[in-house]
């Protein structure tokens, strides 16, 4: 019914504005909570359903757990067979997958707009009545351990990006890999399956969200069809994220046979997502590493010639958060010679602030990139799955422009001088192998 | 962004299982339970407005409304199979370079007239491509400005000596990083096999052509090739043909040019069926790719080896992923796949497994590759891939820059004016036979290339039992038997 459903009221942003996505709010008896978002542009939808649980959930013992979970909701429920909802979604002309990062688990599918019931009916099934054996635990744990393989054990730096967060962290919870250890892999038992979909994958902990070519109301009355039934669980305890004040920095070397050149990766300790100075910081990236006249890539690849690539990139999780400054030394260039030439840059910033022309252009690129992210539905149903797991707030798919765009040049230069110091920087160097003599 | 791996679960199923299966069984099943809409969705794409300029620039436009966003793809008909037989990369040079200098605008100020207006305008020349890129995307109120830029870049560029300098530094140290990952090893080993020494077999520069190229080879290229009746203009977005073809004329309306001699197409004699290996000391994968020369694209098969390929491996619910990830776990995935061009281009499947595994999931693949000639696909199996291809078509609605593509790639080729319209009803219409025909004839087992990348130490002997090896380093250099 449309009378249960709260329309959305939202505030717009600054001059340069955003085209507003209008939202439709409900949660049903059991706690799961819905978002509606109508798009009629093109005949499809999108749909995500994510679940408050990342590998921040896992306990020693069982890391990549989250993520193998994830693999076994594909293998089956009482109404789905093995594989089932592939040759649905695939074979219907759709497009779905699943992924699991550090906080949360998502499930998604794009359809053409006449198989709304479709996707409803197989994500419900599989929240209400997983079904899971031995065989297809086994089978999951061998295709996992080749995904990690081929990511990161048979890649160039692999280890590397799992040492920077290791060392980064100190609590279990963010210090750990999402992939996990092929130890914990082969350890991860049957009843723990079963135990993690009780806990974790129950309505009140979960978002679904629907974005494209539908009507609220009657989309609303088809949710309630499907997942009104699903029993609620008794809501777990959320991991303790905190993290000690740094006091001094951190340094590894990784010997990779793997690569050809060195690399350097260096990371900060910055505040949680969707707050005021992690907002500063994703704007300072943006103006640093924003484009090719940005100071990274001007100053590192260009004038200096340091470096033949480099990166930066903020994320915003629940905890405490990562800056990642990523960069290849050229041949004959000094490592060390790089790592300066970084700092350097990070403490023009703090001393003397960014130039107005700067920040305009990061605010440019910001609006470029929101709304090339608003371009298929299923990305916006995705955005505000992600959004409100970590952040509780569905309206922050058009409120956190507003917020980015009101970022100021002072509010940035404190961040950089209050949170780019030596006392919070992890560094690790990955060098070839063959050097290590 | 390292802590924002996300880790794709790709499953698949094999469209033939009807709910055979008992439940704990390894096998997929099928309970067909789930409401499923019968109808397929009609959907027409959106055909481009076309109009070709009087210097013979042609204009393709193809509207979005959604966003206020606006893209162009300025295609050059020239690309890496034009590059000079000793400088491959030239035409990549070239494109990747137009925005390092022109007559008005240093390298910094094109970064800086980009970036502030929050865009993206780079140039780009895929190896074993006829097609030079310049692609911009950008606000459409920029729509203008983005426009002179990119005008700018195309018709201007000068090429700097200091800067194509400093370029031909920063290719060296990417070619070398390449050379770290299987992936590429293996794409440069497959197509030098299919290819030989001919223009499609690269896949990459070489330190020597880096060396060879200069700001005059670079200004000539672009000279005789970045001419107007040699050129698509794609616009896709908010906008229209009304609205854009003015700013289109201001910038490029007075661009002149002879037309080049294009690229011949050289006929390429298919390889006997061996295994090139190449040694990547540590590897704890092996990286797999095997298949053949299938076609070019104006082939009337293309539409049949379409749908053969969507059951054999176009997919995580084709068989290929069934059997070799859900059935067996050993690997992460497995897919086939075909490109047709100007010239026949390569049908390949690629896996990466654990190096223990290596010989029966090889194993596997040939038997999949044997099954798909040798046996006529079941009615539901082949119902199923005919419905997925055409039912994703309302998904492309969502991007009008694919859209644009498919009707630019259809012109490029020389495809009737209403391919895109009818391609729904010739997938559907394609019968079980025609299917195994077309695998029959592309799925080549006399001239099948199976490449592997991994340790030698460890798989060395096992590539011997499926055909002559040939052994290589990561450096591309064969190694004495």
């Amino acid at each position: 019914m449309l009378s249960t459903l709260l329309s959305l009221t939202l505030s717009l942003a600054s001059a340069q504005n955003l085209p507003k996505q209008k939202l439709f709010q409900h949660t049903l008896d059991n706690g799961l909570r819905v978002v509606l978002a109508p798009d009629a542009s093109a005949p499809v939808f999108g749909i995500a359903v994510t679940y408050d649980v990342g590998s921040r959930n896992e306990r020693p013992g069982r890391t990549g757990f989250a993520h193998l979970f994830e693999h076994m909701m594909f293998q089956g429920s009482e109404n789905v067979g093995k594989g089932e909802h592939f040759i649905q979604v695939l074979n219907n002309g759709g497009g779905m997958n699943g992924t699991t990062n550090e906080d949360r688990t998502n499930y998604f599918e794009t359809l053409p707009k006449n198989q709304l019931d479709l996707a409803l009916f197989l994500e419900a099934d599989r929240m209400r009545s997983l079904n899971v054996n031995q065989a297809n635990l086994d089978n999951q744990r061998n295709a996992v351990q080749e995904e990690r393989r081929l990511g990161i054990d048979n890649q160039p730096y692999g280890k590397s990006y799992l040492e920077i967060d290791n060392l980064s962290y100190d609590n279990f919870a963010y210090k750990h890999s999402v992939i996990g250890s092929m130890r914990d892999l082969d350890d991860a038992k049957l009843e723990d399956v079963r135990e993690f979909f009780k806990i974790y994958y129950a309505p009140n902990n979960a978002i679904l969200t629907l974005a494209g070519d539908i009507d609220p109301a009657d989309a609303l009355e088809r949710v309630k069809k499907f997942f009104g039934a699903i029993p609620r669980q008794p809501k777990p305890d959320a991991p303790f994220l905190g993290e000690e004040e740094r006091i001094g920095e951190r340094r590894s070397v990784v010997y990779d046979p793997l690569a050809r050149l060195p690399k350097l990766m260096i990371s900060w300790q910055i505040p949680p997502g969707n707050t005021a100075d992690n907002d500063a910081i994703q704007m300072l990236a943006q103006t640093l590493d924003g484009g090719k006249s940005a100071r990274f890539y001007q100053t590192l690849v260009k004038d200096k010639e340091l470096a033949t690539d480099e990166d930066l990139s903020p994320d915003m999780r629940i905890g405490p958060s990562l800056l990642y400054a990523m960069a290849t030394p050229r041949a004959g260039v000094k490592p060390e010679d790089l790592e300066a030439a970084i700092y350097a840059i990070l403490a023009e910033v703090a001393e003397k602030g960014i130039t107005a022309g700067e920040l305009a252009k990061a605010r440019r690129q910001f609006r470029k990139k929101t709304i090339d992210q608003r371009q298929t539905v299923l990305s916006t149903a995705m955005q505000i799955g992600e959004l409100s797991i970590r952040f509780g707030d569905p309206e922050l798919i058009n409120a956190r422009f507003s917020k980015l765009m009101e970022v100021t040049a002072e509010q940035i230069q404190a961040a950089a001088k209050k949170y780019l110091q030596a006392n919070r920087r992890t560094v690790v160097l990955t060098l070839p192998k063959e050097t290590k003599s | 962004m390292i802590a924002s791996i996300a880790l794709a679960a790709l499953l698949a199923v094999p469209s033939t299982a009807q709910g055979q299966a008992a439940p704990g069984a390894k096998a997929v099943q099928r309970l067909n339970r789930a409401p499923v809409s019968k109808d397929v969705l009609k959907v027409k794409l959106p055909r481009p407005q076309i109009k070709v300029l009087p210097n013979g620039l042609t204009v393709m436009v193809v509207e979005q409304h959604k966003l206020p966003t606006v893209a162009y793809s300025l295609w050059i008909k020239s690309g890496s199979l034009d590059d000079p037989k000793d400088v491959p990369g030239m035409a990549k040079f070239a494109a990747e370079l137009l925005a390092e200098g022109t007559k008005a605008r240093s390298s910094q100020q094109i970064a800086s007239a980009v970036d502030e207006l929050g865009a993206t305008l780079e140039g780009s020349a895929a190896f074993g491509s006829g097609v030079s890129g310049v692609n911009a995307s950008g606000l459409v109120e920029d729509a203008d400005k983005l426009l002179e830029l990119m005008a700018d870049l195309v018709r201007n560029a000068t090429f700097p000596a200091d800067e194509v300098e400093k370029y031909k530094k920063r290719q060296l140290a990417e070619l070398e990083q390449m050379r770290s990952n299987p992936q590429f090893l293996g794409r440069e080993r497959f197509y030098a096999s299919l290819y030989g020494d001919a223009a499609p077999a690269r896949v990459s520069a070489t330190a020597a052509s880096i060396g060879a190229a200069t700001s005059e080879t670079l200004a000539k290229f672009r000279d005789e090739r970045y001419v107007p009746s040699n050129a698509f203009l794609g616009v896709a977005g908010d906008v229209t043909l009304e609205k854009i073809l003015p700013m289109v004329e201001k910038r490029f309306g007075d661009w002149k040019g002879k037309a080049p001699k294009a690229w011949t197409p050289v006929e390429f004699a298919p390889s006997k069926a061996r295994v090139l290996l190449v040694d990547r000391p540590g590897s704890v994968q092996t990286e797999i790719v095997a298949g053949n020369l299938s076609m070019k694209r104006t082939n009337p098969d293309f539409i049949k080896l379409t749908v053969a390929n969507r059951v054999l491996g176009g997919g995580p619910s084709a068989r290929l992923f069934l059997q070799l990830r859900e059935e067996k776990g050993y690997t992460y995935g497995a897919y086939s796949g075909f490109s047709a061009d100007l010239y026949p281009g390569p049908f390949s499947a690629r896996l990466a497994v654990r190096n223990e595994v290596t010989e029966p999931a090889l194993t596997d693949l040939l038997a999949e590759f044997a099954k798909i000639r040798k046996e006529p696909i079941p009615e539901p199996e082949l119902d199923d891939a005919r419905r997925a291809l055409v039912a994703n078509y309302a998904l492309s609605l969502e991007r009008p820059s694919a859209l644009l593509n498919l009707w630019m790639s259809a012109r490029y080729y020389g495809l009737p004016e209403d391919y895109w319209d009818r391609y729904a009803e010739e997938v559907a219409r394609t019968t079980p036979g025609q299917a195994q025909e077309a695998a029959k004839k592309y799925v080549d087992p006399d001239h099948l290339q199976i490449v592997l990348v991994g340790d030698a130490k460890i798989i060395g002997a096992l590539a011997e039992k499926f055909g002559p090896v040939e052994v290589y380093d990561v450096d591309g250099k064969r190694k004495a038997p």
